[in-house]
């Protein structure tokens, strides 16, 4: 089956701080996330689904359910069984998986395998969603209309990166640590403030008032749809440079150095702000270290921790049900 | 919130705790940690249930049998389990249901053990707990409370022991848990993030430093760790020997009468916990700082408002922060009305008619903007529950679905529409010893063996306000109050994912200010912006409403909405030329009331000195409920425990 193909990331038209946040995620995934909220048409799809082709690679062990590193021990395995022997790796890249609305429990936490059931008579876990999507990026379309119980399994994953099953005679536990990415219209109603403290980062989109920049934005897309290949193959310098830049800000990335000056000043923010807890604080410590090293520096800089701040703060401001998100100093 | 993990550590009979706090202050992380930290425990080494081999009054079955014939009991240290219970654990998996292998080997109906027999002695862990569902929670708190779980599904009859440390974690803007819930949790904390940025730096540090090498961070806390794992063990040890002397505990009934607890339960965890703190500090016996220092971690999630009648409590400690509910609601209403009132509270009593009379062009009639009133947590409003099969999302109230929602239960149904495949092949097993096998098939099943699943879900509801804004409720800034009630209802849709629909009537007309919608954020603006002044149209207002309501029928026809009429009821502006408002009015609403499938609700805004109880022959008209707007406060928790309680 071919897949369609897909609008390059780089021939997205401004809304850098979206494409910035996005970026972010990649170079560290323990910032967990991004929402992106928006009004229709801004390119908030297009630029998440766009991320597969730049995304890094990873090593996997051969068709393993759970997405496991080669050598990794987890209590799952012994669940799995062996692997085959010699365990097979591949580089592969970090995938997208898409979390659809009208998703239902059992897909999404996984269920009993129907196939053994019958023909063998044994029970047998057939992973689901969150199984497919350790290690890779979740992405959740309008992630306001999800339904409620789905949330909650989402966030009962999140908090503890696995997902712990117990259903229809299976008690499994795997590991789930997935980097949540969102989008939203937020005409159609808010996100509830547990969820929303679960993405890392927050980016509001609008559309382009620049007139040159929209015709920009219409002939760029006419071009693809008259020939999606001839348009990718056009990119493609651009998309490779920008894969290896991502590639060198992984490796940077473990070598910046952030002073303490800079953590106390970001936790002192926090506390101006009000929000609540401390998630607001790791997160912005690490997108101002993950921003030094896409910026090619071992030091953060005042500007990361500033930009890191503006990224990482605002949906954490609207502490209740009824604020409303953009009313903010 | 470490104390109070580690005084369940060194006495599990204390009874758990629940961790309360806002998001993101390592809840889950510490309750997690909590299993390394106790000593092992000395186990029967083949029972499922984790028996101690060393109490032989309370063996499981399988481990009395054998104690009583005489054989050995193989022993065997193992670490306390520490069993999570997911939200999206099924009935069967947690009291334990039929063993599916067993059955198909030998025919028989062996137990396989649950969640709950894993916990037995050690801790049961829910994360989120206000959000799991009132099935599954009933189903805990009996275990919990008998110590025991009794299994009687699936042809299987069985029991066996479960005593285990309850720990839940909640985040209150998600919804209360029920206070009878509340009540089984011995200890309750209430977190909060660090203040000092020196601090809140070293948390950022930590968390990195473990993020990069999670197996050298252990390393270094190691030491540490198992010195209070240590002490844990000493102060186990030294527990029976602490004494508690007679002023001690009457110190302690002393605080659970001032708080208005209900029960004993308090008394008896802060009696325990109070023995633990001081076993672990080695004093010989129980002082009365130990006692404050762990009262405040029994009485919570205890404490109550006075019952009035009751004389005022000498101690004025609690009054002022209370239940967090109340704090939360207080807080929100202050942050919604941010922009107005910035001095909280204190402006908030006082001032009564804010200066924002701004006269809108093309109305004659004086205008005021009133304020809104504190929220208060509101009674429960919720229809009969019925069999209709709907679809829809939300908490309002409970339906039966089809295909989504959480799966309660399953039934025989050959229909074969959503398949229970698990309960299906569980029916068929014991009989497949005797039954014929195709070739590749493992599993004959049969017609009869079919089950299907029976799925529940809360729905939301759209609740319509139909909001009097003329001039007779600008009286003793009587909207202020009214406007505090709805915005109290507001908040109780939003943790229930209601729909709302805002209609409000004054001077000349009705107005629909916000069709139905799911954003409970701009209908709260809205209602903020609301005007008020002018003559009572309110036939208009019954007229717009049905209107409304009748549109979001004919859309979802198996919906049951639910109007809430805010209202003194002295209408003064017909809609037909030369008929008299105020019996124009309840003769349309007697026509209104030909619609059944609407759950009316009158709030009676009537005050003054004539009463003429308008309002409530109105909703004798409608058929509606006839509430004032002090009716529709939450009762008193007592009424709520005491509910509860009759139900078990």
């Amino acid at each position: 089956m071919q897949s369609p193909t897909i609008y390059p990331f780089v021939a997205i038209v401004r809304q850098d701080e979206m494409k910035l946040a996005l970026i972010l995620n990649i170079i560290n995934p323990l910032i967990s996330g991004v929402l992106i909220r928006g009004d229709k048409g801004t390119g908030k799809s297009t630029a998440v689904r766009a991320l597969a082709a730049i995304l890094p690679e990873i090593d996997v062990v051969e068709n393993c359910p759970f997405q496991l590193p080669p050598g990794s021990n987890h209590a799952i395995c012994q669940v799995c069984g062996p692997c085959p022997d010699p365990v097979r790796v591949i580089r592969r890249k970090v995938r997208v998986i898409e979390l659809p609305v009208g998703a239902t429990e059992d897909r999404v936490v996984g269920s009993m395998d129907l196939e053994t059931a019958i023909k063998e008579g044994e029970r047998r876990f057939e992973p689901g969603i969150l199984a497919a999507a350790h290690r890779g990026i979740l992405y959740v379309d309008e992630v306001n209309l999800l339904d409620d119980h789905v949330v909650d399994l989402l966030l009962d994953a999140a908090a503890m990166g696995t997902n712990t099953v117990e259903r229809e005679g299976i008690s499994i536990s795997h590991p789930s640590r997935f980097t949540l990415v969102g989008t939203m219209n937020p005409e159609e109603g808010e996100l509830r403030p547990q969820l929303l403290d679960r993405f890392g980062l927050y980016v509001r989109i609008t559309g382009i008032p620049d007139p040159m920049a929209r015709v920009e934005v219409m002939e760029r897309r006419a071009a693809f749809e008259q020939d999606a290949a001839a348009f990718v193959q056009r990119w493609e310098p651009e998309s490779h440079a920008l894969q290896a830049q991502i590639q060198s800000a992984i490796q940077r990335h473990p070598l910046v150095r952030i002073e303490r000056t800079h953590t106390v000043g970001i936790a002192r923010r926090c506390i101006e702000a009000g929000v609540d807890g401390h998630r607001a604080d790791i997160i912005t410590y690490k997108a101002a270290t993950a921003l030094a090293a896409w910026r090619g520096r071992n030091q953060v800089a005042d500007e990361d921790v500033e930009t890191a701040i503006s990224l990482a703060l605002p949906h954490r401001l609207r502490r209740l049900p009824f604020d409303e998100i953009d009313r903010l100093p | 919130m470490k104390l109070a993990l580690l005084l369940n550590a060194v006495d599990p009979l204390i009874g758990g705790v629940l961790i309360r706090g806002q998001k993101g202050t390592c809840k889950s992380t510490a309750a997690r940690a909590l299993g390394r930290l106790l000593p092992p425990l000395r186990v029967v080494a083949d029972c499922p249930y984790g028996c101690d081999p060393a109490d032989t009054d309370s063996l499981c079955t399988g481990c009395a049998a054998r104690y009583r014939s005489g054989l050995p009991l193989p022993v065997a240290d193992r670490l306390v389990p520490v069993v999570t219970l997911p939200l999206n654990a099924t009935e069967e998996m947690i009291v334990g249901g039929l063993d599916l292998e067993h059955a198909l080997r030998t025919g028989a109906r062996r137990l396989q053990p649950g969640l709950l027999a894993r916990a037995n002695r050690g801790v049961l862990y829910i994360d989120e707990v206000n959000l799991l569902d009132d099935r599954l929670v009933d189903l805990v708190l009996s275990v919990a409370a008998e110590g025991v779980n009794r299994i009687e599904r699936e042809g299987v009859s069985s029991w066996h022991p479960a005593r285990f440390i309850l720990v839940g974690t909640m985040n209150p803007e998600e919804g209360a848990l029920r206070p009878h819930f509340a009540d089984r949790f011995g200890l309750c904390v209430q977190l909060h993030g660090e203040d000092d940025p020196e601090l809140r730096a070293e948390v950022m540090e930590r968390r990195e430093a473990f993020d990069r090498d999670p197996i050298g961070f252990a390393a270094a806390f190691q030491a540490q760790e198992s010195d209070l794992a240590a002490r844990i063990v000493a102060a186990q040890q030294a527990l029976d020997k602490v004494a508690l002397t007679a002023p001690v505990l009457r110190l302690i009934t002393d605080l659970c009468l001032d708080h208005h607890v209900a029960g004993h339960r308090a008394d008896l965890a802060i009696r325990r916990a109070a023995r633990a703190l001081s076993a672990l500090q080695v004093s010989p016996s129980v002082q009365a700082e130990q006692v404050i220092q762990v009262a405040l971690l029994g009485l919570n999630h205890r404490r109550r408002r006075p019952v009035p009648g009751n004389p005022p409590p000498h101690t004025d400690a609690g009054a002022h922060d209370r239940l967090d509910q109340d704090g939360a609601s207080q807080r929100l209403s202050r942050e919604l009305m941010g922009d107005q009132e910035l001095d909280g509270e204190s402006a908030a009593a006082e001032t009564t008619v804010l200066d924002r009379s701004t006269p809108q062009p093309g109305s004659g009639t004086h205008e005021q903007l009133f304020a809104v009133d504190d929220p208060f947590p509101v009674r429960p409003i919720v229809q009969p529950r019925d069999r209709l099969i709907r679809q829809g999302s939300g908490r309002r109230f409970r339906t039966l679905t089809r295909r989504t929602g959480h799966p309660i239960t399953t039934i025989r149904d050959r229909t074969g529409r959503d398949v229970a495949l698990d309960a299906t092949i569980r029916e068929a097993a014991p009989y497949q010893v005797h039954r014929p096998h195709r070739p590749g098939m493992a599993i004959t099943i049969r017609g009869h063996d079919i089950h299907t699943r029976v799925r529940e879900r809360r729905i939301g509801n759209l609740l319509v306000f139909i909001i009097d804004a003329s001039s007779s409720m600008g009286v003793q800034a009587r909207m202020r109050a009214v406007k505090g009630a709805i915005l109290s209802l507001l908040l109780d849709a939003y943790q229930k994912r209601d729909q709302v629909a805002l209609v409000s009537f004054r001077d000349r007309g009705a107005q629909v200010l916000l069709w139905p919608t799911s954003s409970v954020e701009l209908a709260a603006r809205h209602l903020q912006n609301l005007p008020t002044g002018g003559h009572t149209p309110l036939s208009h207002g019954l007229v717009e409403s049905y209107r409304l309501i009748r549109a979001h029928l004919m859309r979802y026809p198996s919906a049951r909405p639910i109007a809430i009429l805010i209202t003194d009821g002295r209408a003064n502006v017909p809609i037909n030329p030369g008929v008299y408002a105020h019996q124009e009015a309840p003769s349309i609403a007697s026509k209104i009331a030909d619609e059944k499938r609407v759950h009316w609700i009158v709030v009676d805004t009537e005050a003054g000195d004539m009463y003429f109880g308008l309002a409530a022959e109105l909703a004798r008209r409608l058929g509606a409920e006839h509430l004032e707007i002090a009716d529709l406060k939450a009762e008193d928790l007592i009424h709520l425990a005491q509910h509860c309680e009759t139900i078990d």
